[in-house]
C-alpha cells in the first residue's frame, strides 16, 4: 500500500481541488470508507483520494497528476461490481464517474446513443423507451449500475442469450489513456480502421484506461413477448430441457433456472407463484414479431413437457409475466429468508454439461457442510451458485471460499470459464491459471503494457499475484447499500 | 531473404509441403512472387516455421483461401506464404452447446455442410464460401448480407488459438458463449489481416437453421426512394436478416438488367413470420414508389455478398465504406455522380442497415489511368470522412495504391496499435507493412 505523508497529501489535495473544485475531492478517511469496497465486501481497501470529475479533461488532468506522483488510480461507477474490480487495491486515487451521467445524444435513425460513463444503465432505456427503443444489456443491477461499469465488466444479464453482452452493443469509446492522453477507439460507424481496440477495451476491468464517452447501439423493442414457466420434480430433467429447447432450433431471449431452495426463499419473501415443492423451475422467454410468438411459446412448452416437466404454463398477461420475473430477479434478496449470509459465485460451462456440473456443485458444497441455492442463466450455461452460510460461525466463511474455488475448478475442467459476467477483479485473479496457460497470461500482460506501461491504472487486478496488500476476510457478506434499499439484486 | 530459410522448411513439414518456383503461381500477388509457400500439417509445425522465420527475419504471409490476398499493400518479394490448408479439421461440435471449434484452414462451405447436417449454421456469409477459410474470414472480418441481423465475426468469435510472431502458442477467450475472464483477446484478431499472429483454430457461436428464409427484391426508380424505404423499414417492427441496396449496375448480380435500383430484403424464421413480413415489405416498398416486389431464388444470397464487384467483372478498383446508415443512399448517389463527372463507370451495393457500402470502378476504355482513378478514390474517401465514415481501398493496381492510401489514417489510436503489434510480433515478420498505419 502506498502511504502518503501528511504534507504531501495536503498539497496534492489542493492541486486536485484546483482541477475539480472544492466539492470534487474526498480525502477524509471517514468519507473514503464509503469507497473501500464494491458489491463484494470480502475485499476492502482505502484510497488516498476519491475525486468526482465532470469532464473528460478533468479525468485526464487527474490521471496526469497521478502519473507525475507515481500514484495508482482506478475508475469507479456505482460500485455494484462483484469481484473487487474497482477497489483501490494499492491506495492512490479513486476516480468516480458518477457526476458524468448525462446522455449526450440520441440518434434514433441510426440507432445509436452517445452517453457518459456514469449514466445508470436503466436510465438509457427509460430515455429512449417512449420512442420504442431500449438498451439491450440488462444486468440485474441495471437500476443502479452504470454504463461505464458495464464497459469495464462486459456485463451481461438474462437476455444475453439472444441479444449478446455489452461488447455486442458498443461502437466507440473516448478513453483517457493511462498516461492521460485522450484517444477515440472505434466511433459511430460499424467499421473503423485498424485493430478492434473498442472490442478489446470492453471487459478489460479498468486496467487499460478510463472510458469517458461511450457510443452504444439502441434497439427497437420487440413487438411481442411471451414467458413460459416449466416446473420440474427433478433438477436433471430441468437441465436436460435447456438443451432440448436449443436442440429444437429455438432461440429464446432468456432461459433462467431457479432451484428448489431458491424457490422456497422466493415464495417465502414475495409469493411469485412458483410451486414450493418443485425441484427446479425454468423461466423461458421468447420475443420478437407478434406473428409466430404463440407458436414459439408452444414449442418451448412441448420441449419442456417432453423433457419431463410436471407443469408448464405461459403467462397469460403482463402482470403474471412481471410476477414470474420478480421471482427470478429478487431471488438474491430472498436468500435472507433462509440464511444470514450468502456468497454469489459466477462460472460458465457448456450448457450440455449442466446436469453433471450442478451435481458436482451440490457435492462440493455439502462436503464443506454448507447449503447452496442456484438461480442462473441456464441458456448461456452461466451458473450462479449461491453458497449460504453464517458469518458468526468461526471458519464458515473460509469454507465458503474453499468451496467456491473448487466449483471454479469444475467449471474449468468441463471446458468452461471462471467468470461469465462478474469479472476477475481481485477475487479471481489467482484462479486465472485454471483456464489460461502461462503463455496465455503472458500475452495478456504484454497487451496490457501496450496500453498501461507504468501499471498505475488499476493495479493488482486480473492477473495472479501474491503481493496484494488488500485486507481479505474474515468479513461477513453484507448487502450492498443499494441492495438494502431494494434498488438492486445480485445476479 | 536470409540464406537457408527455405531449405530448412522441408525438414519441418516434409518436402511435398514446400512449394517453390513455378508452383508458386497461385500465390503471386500483383506480380510479386513469394520466395516459397509452406503448408504445415500441425500446430507444432506452424510454430516451428514461425520460430524459424522470426530467427531469420523472414516475412510470413498467412494464407487461407487467398480471397483477401490482394487487400493492402502487396507482400514483399522476400516473403514466404504460410498456408493453412492442411489444418482443416472440425475439432469439436457439440450441437447442444451451439458452438464449434475448427482449425483455421477449413473452408466456410465445408464447415457449413457439416453444421447443416445437424441443422445448425455459422451465421457468416461472405463471398466465395468454397475458398474462404475460417481463419481468413476472421482475419479479414469478412461478412455478407446477413450481417444485418447476425453481425460479423466480431460477434461470433468466442475463442482463438494463434501462434504469435515470436512463435508462442497462445489461446484467447474460450469455448463457452459467455466469458469475461481476462482480456477479450479474440477481438484483436478480427480484422487484423494476419499481422498479429497465425490463427490456427477458432471457436465460434452457431445458430439453428431457420424453418424458412426468403429474399424479396423491390425495384425503385431512384436510389433516394429505396433509401427512404430502408429508413422506414428499420424504424418499424420487422426483423429483416438482410437489407441490401443495389444501384442499377449492381442489380445485375440478382438478374435485374434494366438499370433500375433494387432493394433486397431478407427474412428468416417460422414460415408464418416470413409470410407476414413479406407482405408488409411489399406494402412498405410500394408506399415509397417501389414496384414489382418478387421473391429471389436462394442462389441470390451468395451473389448479394459481392454484388458491386461482380457487376464490374474485373474492376479497376474496389472501395469499401462504413458510414452512418442514414447516409448510405447519399453516399451511393454522390459517389456514382463523382465517377460520372470523371467519365468513370461505377457500381454500388450496400448493406444499408449497418452502413456498409461497396463501390467498384469498371475497367475499360480510359479507365486505366492511375491518376484519374486515384483522384476519384481520393474524392470518395473525403466524401465518407465528411459524414463521419471510413473508407478502405479494398482492391486497386499497385500504381493506384501508390497514389491513394489503402487504409484510413489511424489517428491517435495508432500509437496503441503499433504497441500491440510490437508486443505480439516483435520482429515484425507477419505481413509487415501491409496493414493500416504501416503495421
Amino acid at each position: 500500500m502506498v502511504t502518503l505523508a501528511a504534507d504531501r497529501k495536503s498539497s496534492l489535495r489542493g492541486e486536485l481541488e484546483s482541477i475539480l473544485g472544492v466539492g470534487g475531492v474526498l480525502s477524509d478517511p471517514d468519507e473514503l470508507l464509503v469507497y473501500e469496497s464494491d458489491g463484494l465486501t470480502l475485499f476492502r481497501a482505502l484510497a488516498d483520494f476519491v475525486v468526482f470529475p465532470t469532464t473528460t479533461e478533468q479525468v485526464a488532468a487527474v490521471v496526469r497528476v497521478a502519473n507525475r506522483e507515481g500514484l495508482p488510480f482506478v475508475a469507479r461507477g456505482a460500485g455494484t461490481g462483484l469481484s473487487g474490480g474497482c477497489l483501490p487495491a494499492e491506495g492512490g486515487i479513486v476516480i468516480s464517474l458518477m457526476r458524468m451521467n448525462r446522455i449526450l445524444e440520441i440518434d434514433y435513425e441510426n440507432q445509436i446513443a452517445v452517453v457518459q460513463p456514469g449514466l445508470v444503465n436503466l436510465h438509457l432505456s427509460w430515455a429512449v423507451g417512449p420512442r420504442g427503443y431500449y438498451y439491450a444489456p440488462d444486468p440485474s443491477s441495471q437500476q443502479a449500475c452504470t454504463i461505464g461499469g458495464n464497459i469495464a465488466n462486459n456485463s451481461g444479464g438474462p437476455h444475453t442469450l439472444k441479444y449478446g453482452v455489452t461488447t455486442n452493443h458498443v461502437l466507440g469509446l473516448e478513453v483517457v489513456m493511462p498516461d492521460g492522453e485522450i484517444v477515440w477507439l472505434g466511433g459511430r460507424t460499424r467499421a473503423t480502421p485498424g485493430y478492434d481496440l473498442t472490442g478489446f477495451f470492453v471487459g478489460s476491468e479498468g486496467t487499460l484506461g478510463i472510458a469517458t464517452t461511450i457510443v452504444v447501439r439502441i434497439l427497437k423493442k420487440p413487438q411481442a413477448v411471451k414467458t413460459v414457466l416449466a416446473v420440474f420434480d427433478d433438477i436433471d430433467k430441468a437441465s436436460e430441457a435447456v438443451s432440448a429447447i436449443i436442440g429444437r432450433g429455438l432461440v429464446p431471449a432468456a432461459v433462467e433456472m431457479i432451484d428448489h431452495l431458491t424457490i422456497q426463499a422466493v415464495e417465502d419473501a414475495f409469493g411469485c407463484g412458483y410451486p414450493r415443492d418443485a425441484a427446479a423451475a425454468l423461466l423461458c422467454e421468447v420475443d420478437g414479431l407478434a406473428v409466430g410468438i404463440d407458436t414459439q411459446a408452444a414449442r418451448i412448452e412441448e420441449a419442456c413437457r417432453a423433457a419431463g416437466a410436471r407443469e408448464v404454463r405461459t403467462a397469460r398477461d403482463d402482470a403474471e409475466r412481471q410476477l414470474l420475473w420478480k421471482g427470478r430477479k429478487s431471488a438474491f434478496g430472498a436468500y435472507g429468508r433462509v440464511s444470514p449470509a450468502y456468497m454469489v459465485m459466477d462460472g460458465v460451462i457448456p450448457r450440455t454439461k449442466l446436469p453433471y456440473v450442478l451435481g458436482r456443485v451440490n457435492e462440493i458444497v455439502r462436503a464443506h457442510g454448507l447449503r447452496v441455492g442456484n438461480v442462473f442463466h441456464a441458456g448461456d450455461g452461466n451458473l450462479h451458485p449461491n453458497i449460504l452460510y453464517d458469518p458468526r460461525r468461526p471458519g464458515e466463511e473460509a469454507r465458503v471460499v474453499a468451496a467456491g474455488a473448487e466449483i471454479m475448478k469444475v467449471c474449468a475442467e468441463v471446458g468452461g470459464s471462471i467468470s461469465g459476467e462478474h469479472g476477475i477483479g481481485l477475487e479471481k485473479a489467482d484462479f486465472m491459471p485454471f483456464i489460461f496457460s502461462a503463455a496465455d497470461l503472458d500475452l495478456m500482460q504484454r497487451l496490457k503494457r501496450a496500453f498501461n506501461p507504468t501499471g498505475l491504472c488499476n493495479p493488482g487486478k486480473l492477473f495472479p499475484t501474491k503481493k496484494s496488500c488488500v485486507e481479505a476476510g474474515p468479513v461477513a457478506y453484507r448487502p450492498h447499500a443499494i441492495e438494502e434499499k431494494g434498488l438492486a439484486q445480485r445476479f | 531473404m536470409q540464406s537457408g530459410f527455405v531449405e530448412k522448411l522441408p525438414a519441418i513439414v516434409g518436402a511435398p509441403n514446400v512449394l517453390t518456383g513455378i508452383d508458386l503461381s497461385p500465390y503471386v500477388v500483383e506480380g510479386r512472387t513469394p520466395a516459397a509457400a509452406v503448408f504445415p500439417g500441425s500446430v507444432d509445425e506452424v510454430r516451428a516455421v514461425v520460430t524459424l522465420a522470426a530467427e531469420a527475419g523472414v516475412p510470413l504471409i498467412p494464407w487461407g483461401g487467398g480471397t483477401a490476398a490482394t487487400v493492402g499493400i502487396p507482400p514483399a518479394h522476400t516473403g514466404v506464404v504460410l498456408g493453412l490448408r492442411r489444418l482443416a479439421r472440425i475439432v469439436e461440435h457439440e450441437p447442444g452447446d451451439l458452438t464449434v471449434t475448427a482449425e483455421a484452414g477449413i473452408t466456410l462451405a465445408e464447415l457449413q455442410a457439416a453444421l447443416r447436417a445437424k441443422r445448425q449454421w455459422l451465421s457468416l456469409d461472405p463471398p466465395e464460401a468454397a475458398r474462404a477459410t475460417v481463419g481468413g474470414i476472421v482475419a479479414a472480418n469478412a461478412a455478407g448480407p446477413r450481417r444485418h441481423l447476425y453481425g460479423t465475426a466480431r460477434d461470433l468469435l468466442i475463442g482463438i488459438t494463434v501462434i504469435t510472431g515470436d512463435g508462442s502458442l497462445v489461446r484467447g477467450g474460450g469455448k463457452v458463449v459467455k466469458n469475461v475472464a481476462g482480456y477479450d483477446v479474440p477481438k484483436l484478431f478480427v480484422g487484423s489481416y494476419g499481422t498479429l499472429g497465425i490463427i490456427v483454430a477458432a471457436t465460434l457461436k452457431l445458430r439453428p437453421v431457420a424453418e424458412d428464409e426468403r429474399l424479396l427484391a423491390t425495384r425503385f426508380d431512384r436510389i433516394k426512394d429505396a433509401a427512404a424505404a430502408v429508413r422506414a423499414l428499420l424504424a418499424g417492427d420487422l426483423v429483416p436478416n438482410a437489407v441490401v441496396l443495389l444501384d442499377g449496375e449492381a442489380s445485375r448480380a440478382v438478374g435485374m438488367t434494366d438499370g433500375a435500383p433494387t432493394l433486397v430484403v431478407g427474412f428468416d424464421g417460422l414460415t408464418e413470420q416470413v409470410e407476414w413480413q413479406s407482405t408488409q415489405t411489399r406494402d412498405l416498398g410500394a408506399s415509397f414508389g417501389g414496384r414489382a416486389t418478387a421473391a429471389l431464388a436462394p442462389a441470390a444470397w451468395s451473389a448479394l455478398a459481392d454484388a458491386a464487384r461482380a457487376a464490374a467483372a474485373t474492376p479497376a478498383a474496389v472501395m469499401r465504406f462504413s458510414v452512418l446508415p442514414t447516409l448510405v443512399g447519399e453516399t451511393m448517389e454522390q459517389g456514382a455522380g463523382a465517377g460520372r463527372q470523371r467519365g468513370l463507370h461505377t457500381a454500388w451495393a450496400a448493406d444499408a442497415g449497418v452502413g456498409g457500402v461497396t463501390a467498384a470502378v469498371f475497367s475499360g476504355e480510359g479507365h486505366q489511368d492511375p491518376a484519374a482513378l486515384a483522384a476519384l478514390l481520393g474524392e470518395w474517401r473525403e466524401m465518407a470522412h465528411a459524414g463521419g465514415g471510413h473508407a478502405t481501398l479494398e482492391w486497386a493496381p499497385l500504381a493506384v495504391k501508390e497514389l491513394v492510401p489503402v487504409w484510413d489514417d489511424l489517428g491517435a489510436a495508432a500509437r496503441i496499435m503499433r504497441g500491440i503489434k510490437l508486443q505480439l510480433d516483435p520482429r515484425q515478420i507477419l505481413n509487415p507493412g501491409r496493414f493500416a498505419g504501416g503495421i
